[in-house]
């Protein structure tokens, strides 16, 4: 199997995974709380957009294109550069209201997965509006 | 020649090729070579600096 036909599968398993949890664990009878939803949220708009993003490169491939090349990974070390920067402002945010969050552990969550949004974000906007001379 | 029949001879996405032409990405000399050599010109002919 083709690496990326190979992520389509897993990225669509793991969908359909969560969906199921989902769906098991409130049958059970349990009220999921705003948290467990909002978690819930978070891993379908991941899942979605690796989803897309996996289609794209795999039509790129298809009809004969790289599905990544100098530009994508000037753009990709780009991002990530701007998005650690980032994130240390964001970590210093998160220890100084560190109070409003009910446990450590959403309070780290909350802090990795706001990195990964702040990534994701800026490798769009950098992938639409990229200037070598400018960015 | 489209923008995909380029990207396709010289081995890079077609996003590439719209930001070249813009003038917002300075492509590598290797790059900036295939370019050239797909249109049979020097890659002066091709950039301009």
């Amino acid at each position: 199997m083709k690496p990326l036909k190979s992520s389509l599968v897993f990225v669509s398993v793991l969908a359909m995974l969560s969906i199921w949890g989902f769906i098991a664990v409130y049958r059970a009878g349990y009220i999921p709380s705003g948290l467990d939803v909002g978690i819930f949220a978070i891993i379908m708009i991941s899942g979605v957009y690796a989803f897309v993003t996996h289609m794209r490169r795999y039509q790129a491939e298809k009809v004969g294109l790289p599905p990544d090349d100098e530009l994508s990974t000037l753009i990709k070390y780009k991002a990530g550069y701007y998005a650690f920067m980032t994130s240390m402002y964001i970590w210093l945010f998160i220890f100084l209201f560190k109070g409003y969050f009910p446990d450590v552990e959403t309070m780290l969550g909350s802090g990795i997965l706001l990195s990964a949004f702040v990534a994701i974000g800026l490798k769009g906007y950098l992938a639409r509006n990229f200037h070598e001379n400018e960015n | 020649m489209t923008q995909v029949d380029l990207a396709k001879e010289v081995g890079v996405r077609r996003e590439t090729i719209v930001f070249l032409e813009k003038g917002k990405y300075n492509p590598s000399l290797q790059l900036a070579h295939k370019i050239a050599r797909t249109f049979d010109l020097a890659i002066e002919d091709v950039f301009i600096l």
